[in-house]
This record gives C-alpha cells, structure tokens and sequence, in this order.
C-alpha cells in the first residue's frame, strides 16, 4: 500500500512538474484594440485589400527571457495568433462573400498561427528601441498548414504592453485556395502580402 | 475583362446608340441598373439569419414571403394570435414553428432576429421585449401611435449596442432611391423649391371577419383611437423618403382630412393633405386618398435646375430650359409625358457600359423596397452578430468600450436607424393630429430629438 501510494505521489509529481513551469511563464495576451491584419493582393481590375483589427491569441516567454536586456539567440517562447476569417472585410460585400467562400470559412473559420521558434537577430541599443526578432512557426489557413519564416519586430509599449508588426507574402495556392475569378469580368493574383500590427498586455498570474 | 480591353462596339450598338441619343432630345429616365452578379456569387450562400416574423396580417405575411426568397434569411417561427392567419403564416414558411404568443419566439434561443409587424399600438410591448432578449429587431413603420411609445421604442434601441434595431422604412433602403438620394445631394435638381407626394387607390381598408371582436383587431387601421391613419400607414414612407431627399427636418405641418366615400361606420378620414413647411421655404404636400386611383402613386422633387419624379422603381427628371448640361442626359433613354420629356435616371448605367451590358427598357432593381430593406437587415444583422460573437470569444464581455469602438467601425449597410425611425414617426403622428384637427401645427427641434 505503501509503495503504491509513493508511486502515485511520483506520478503525480512528474505530471505537476511542467503545469507548475508553464505557471511561471510570463504571458502577453492580445488587446482588444491597437492590432490590425491587412490582406493585400492584386486582380486583372484593381487591387484588392482587406484588413480586421480583431486579433486573438497570445505570447508567453520563458522565465528567464529578459525582457529589459534582450540578449542575441533564441528565445523560449511560445505564441498562437487567431484570426476569424469571416471578420477579414473589404468594403465590397460581394467579394467578402468570395473571399470567405475560397477560404472554405464554413469549415476552417479562423487563420491561425503557431510559432516554433523565435531568434533575437540582435540587442537592442536601449530597453525602449525595437527588438528585431527572426521567427519560424506555422500558418495554417483554410485548414492547410504551412510553414512560415518572417521577421518581426517587437516594440515595448509603456510598462507592461508589447506590439509585434511585420509583414510577409504568400501564395495562396500553397494553402489550397484557387485565385478567385469572375469569367471575363477578373481575375485575382495568386500572391497576397499580410501585414500585421498586434498589440499584447502582460496578464498577471492568477492569485 | 481586362482593364486595357476596349468595349468594342458593331455597327448596329452604333446605330441604336445614335439613334437613342437623337430621340433623347426630351424627359430622361433616372433608373439605377442592377449590378452584374456572377453565377457563383449568385449560388453562394454567405450566412443564415434564423428569423421569426410577429404579426401575420396581409402585411406580415408578404414579410414572410419576402424572406422566403432571400437566401440569407431562414424563417424558423411565426407568430398571430388568430388561427387563421397563424396558418397562413406557416403555410407560407413550411419550416417554422406556429406560436399564438410572441414570448415564445423570444424566448427561443435559436431566433436571432425577430420583424414585427403586429398593429402598430402594439410595437411598444413587443419591441422592448425583443429588444430586452437580445434578438436584432426590424420594427415596422410607424414604430408607435404616439410620441411616447416611440420614445420608448427608439431609446431601447439606441442602447441596445449589440444589436440590430431597423425600422421598417423601406424607400430608404430601395437601390434607386439611394443612388437618386447621391444625384440630388450632388445637386443635380438645383436649389430644392418644393416636393410632392401622392398615393391614389380606390380600395376599403375593411376587411371582412367571422365574428364582432376579431372585426375590431382586424380593422384597427380604422379605429380613430389607435391608428394613426393614412398618414401613419402610407403617407409615412413618403414624407420621410422627400424629407430625407430635402435633407431637413419640416418647422411645420398643415393637415385637412374628410370622410368622403367609405361612409361604413367608420370615422377615420378615406382623403388626406398634407403641407410640410421646411427651413428655407420649400414646401411639401402629400395627399391619399382611398377613394380614386387616379395616377396611383409618385413622389416629385422640384429644383431650380429640375424636377426628379420617382414611380416605383423608376425614376426621370425633367431639366429646365436654363439648367446646366450634365453631360450624360443627351446619351440616356427619354421617355414622353404628355408635353413633357423625362429623362430616365439610371444607376450604376456607366458601370454596366464598361461591362459591354446592353441597357434595357425594364426597370433595374425589380425586387420590392421591402427585399432591399430585409436584405440589409440581415446582412447588418450578420456583421454586428458574428462581430460581437468574434470579439467575446477573443477578449470576453469584460471591456465593453472595446467592444463598441470595434462595432462602430464594422462597415454596415445602409439602413435607416433607431433616430430615423422615431423621426418619421414624430412626421407621421403630427400629420395624422393635423389631419384630425384640420389645423397648422408648429415642429420644434426638440421633438424630434430623443432624450
């Protein structure tokens, strides 16, 4: 009895172990306003933008990231960004409605992001000059994943906001979507430039 | 099509083309031309509003069939207090529910929107029950039969942030009066003189019932103490419409009314007039009458520079000798009244040319005004529901200034709100008491303003 009780206070202390380290994480969670995605592609008429300020999601680093005096190499972090497809609007109705229909937004209703790992390219002369960081993580859109390598530059926003931006270009074949087109009216190209400005808060750990 | 492509253009485009042009040499017709939709767009179904309908009079019922025939729309309950007409009403959306209470189509968490076209003394009850539940709420015009009830009606709705509060005024969501609305304002009729409005049509208004009591519901509109009349249940629309063309709000109104024909007990006047009186001078009557059709229905806009008459879905304008040439007018179709030549005013008319669509005599926009103000409807009901269903889901109900800054940059459809509704009410009721004491009546800003 005994040593079924030990072996269930061992079990018990190598599941608690990683809960208590994600604890100790320091997280950032996104902000209701200051974010804004841009999605800008071109077509055979004009064009073409769409733009949400609604970002989701957060960022935790590692404990011992500091954040004062960011040092170069990797960071331990973790960040997953979403994004509802159908709040992606343009200022023509009717091609929101192809837009989300090409992105199969019935199905796959937000675009989201994972970040596999995060490099500091190099420190910061002082605590409030930008930080520019090299990332890699994963896109996954209309529910195809891809890869994604970007770089991102993150800038301290008073005492305890951080704003990350960056921009980088896709196709959107790669995520299964085919350019929409309107048989002798257009065609949409198959490249498309996101830009994003997402603006994070320090949340306090629960007491 | 390419942008560098040109319209090419045979010889018979040429010829008809000139030809139009030389017999455009009169009246221009002003008609807004559908926008090309393709195949697939038009196959797409975006989103579902689930709807129930509360009211199912002659007036609920064409609602229902109205959503019917939008895909956006699913009627998922319909609510009458009378049998006969609840039957209607689910025979007319074979998969709704028949309730005889409307708290049950509130109380339905599936209904998402709700269209209340119940008499109109009994908007008051039902809206803010609506409202007060959460559902998005197209209320019918006029929202009251009194200043108070409208009041109500209209504050509700203002603080009803995340929800969607559309009265029922349905011309100004009609496509051709929106891009006429643009032509005027461009002040393409010149400084505004006067307006009129007209509605002819020989018909009772009394509906025939199986028993005392249900005579009384079923014919409210002719009960002086509860019906705002005429100019409650048809002349509103029109007033608002030319007020909204006019861009002001009227500083008077003069009302005379008679019971000439249908002498059946009743004592609601069959024949009103109008006179609004607005800033600046310019003047606009508004006459119905039940008892002739003659010319049935038409608003007309006078200006300096010309008159915009609007019938339906169609509209022209007739330019005075001295008024500035347009450009356009001497390309587009005349069409000949009596000694007069009206100009057709078509919307989107240069889009659809580059789009080598060849124009047609037929009216552009063929659903009714009523397609066009549910359409929106549904469309802005969608915006703001899945934007408040987004935003929650990401940021919680916690910061509730977030969340109206985000709904208040959501690009909505246009729509009449909440503040236009309780105007064109303010109009309705005034007349309607002019109309009843015969007399001018003075319109303060105040009463229009809701506080």
């Amino acid at each position: 009895m005994k040593r079924c009780c030990l072996l269930f206070v061992g079990v018990f202390a190598l599941l608690a172990a990683p809960t208590r380290a994600a604890e100790d994480w320091v997280r950032y969670t996104a902000q209701p306003t200051g974010s804004l995605v841009k999605v800008e592609g071109t077509s055979t008429i004009h064009e073409w933008s769409v733009e949400t300020k609604l970002i989701g999601g957060y960022i935790e680093f590692d404990p011992g990231f500091n954040l004062e005096k960011p040092q170069t190499g990797k960071v331990n972090a973790k960040v997953e960004v979403l994004i509802p497809v159908r709040q992606l609007k343009s200022d023509k109705t009717a091609m929101d409605t192809i837009m989300y229909d090409s992105m199969k937004e019935k199905d796959h209703r937000r675009i989201d992001y994972r970040l596999n790992e995060m490099t500091v390219k190099e420190a910061p002369q002082s605590p409030d000059a930008p930080l520019l960081l090299d990332t890699k993580g994963e896109l996954v859109v209309a529910g195809v994943t891809n890869k994604l390598q970007m770089p991102v530059t993150m800038v301290r926003v008073g005492a305890d906001k951080l704003k990350f931006t960056g921009s980088t270009s896709v196709k959107m074949t790669s995520f299964g979507i085919q350019p929409p087109t309107r048989l002798g009216v257009f065609s949409t190209g198959d490249d498309v430039k996101l830009t994003f400005e997402w603006l994070t808060a320090k949340k306090e750990p629960a007491k | 099509m390419n942008r560098n492509e040109t319209v090419e253009l045979n010889r018979r485009d040429f010829i008809g083309s000139f030809a139009t042009l030389m017999t455009l040499l009169g009246g221009v017709e002003l008609v807004r031309r559908t926008p090309v939709q393709a195949a697939d767009l038009e196959t797409l179904v975006p989103f579902q509003v689930r709807c129930g309908v509360i009211g199912l009079g002659a007036w609920g019922r064409e609602i229902v069939a109205t959503l019917s025939r939008l895909k956006t729309a699913q009627v998922i309950a319909v609510c009458d207090t009378y049998p006969a007409s609840l039957k209607r009403g689910t025979s007319a959306a074979p998969n709704s529910k028949g309730l005889d209470d409307y708290r049950r189509i509130l109380d339905d968490k599936d209904v998402q929107a709700v269209v209340i076209a119940t008499p109109t003394h009994q908007h008051r009850e039902i809206a803010l029950a609506a409202l007060q539940a959460g559902k998005h709420v197209y209320c019918e015009a006029p929202l009251a039969n009194s200043i108070e009830d409208a009041k109500a009606i209209a504050l509700a709705a203002k603080a009803a942030r995340k929800q969607v509060f559309q009265p029922g005024l349905q011309m100004r969501a009609d496509p051709q009066r929106r891009f006429l609305l643009d032509f005027i304002r461009a002040g393409a009729s010149g400084k505004a003189v006067k307006a009129h409005a007209q509605w002819h049509k020989k018909q009772s208004w009394r509906m025939t019932s199986p028993n005392p009591d249900r005579e009384r519901d079923l014919n409210w509109r002719l009960n002086k103490g509860i019906s705002l009349g005429l100019a409650g249940e048809i002349a509103i629309h029109q007033m608002d419409a030319l007020s909204w063309f006019l861009n002001a709000r009227p500083i008077s109104v003069t009302g005379f009314g008679s019971l000439i024909h249908w002498k059946d007990g009743r004592d609601m006047p069959d024949t009103i007039q109008t006179i609004f009186e607005y800033p600046g001078g310019a003047q606009l009557t508004c006459e119905c009458t039940l008892a002739n059709s003659f010319d049935a229905d038409y608003e007309v806009l006078y200006g300096t520079d010309a008159a915009i008459m609007m019938r339906g879905p169609k509209a022209w304008m007739f330019k005075e000798v001295d008024s500035p040439l347009l450009g356009w007018e001497v390309y587009a179709r005349k069409d000949q009244f009596y000694k007069e030549t009206g100009i057709a005013l078509i919307a989107n008319a240069t889009k659809l040319a580059n789009l080598t669509e060849k124009a047609t005599d037929e009216a552009a926009y063929t659903s009714t005004p009523l397609y066009y103000a549910l359409e929106s409807f549904l469309t802005n009901v969608n915006a703001v529901g899945s934007a408040v269903e987004d935003f929650t889901a990401n940021f919680g109900t916690g910061d509730r200034a977030a969340l109206e800054k985000y709904l208040s940059e959501i690009k909505l459809q246009l729509a009449p709100d909440f503040q236009e509704g309780f105007e064109a009410t303010v109009l309705a009721i005034k007349a309607s008491e002019a109309v009843a004491r015969g007399a001018k009546m003075a319109l303060s800003k105040e009463a229009f303003e809701l506080t």
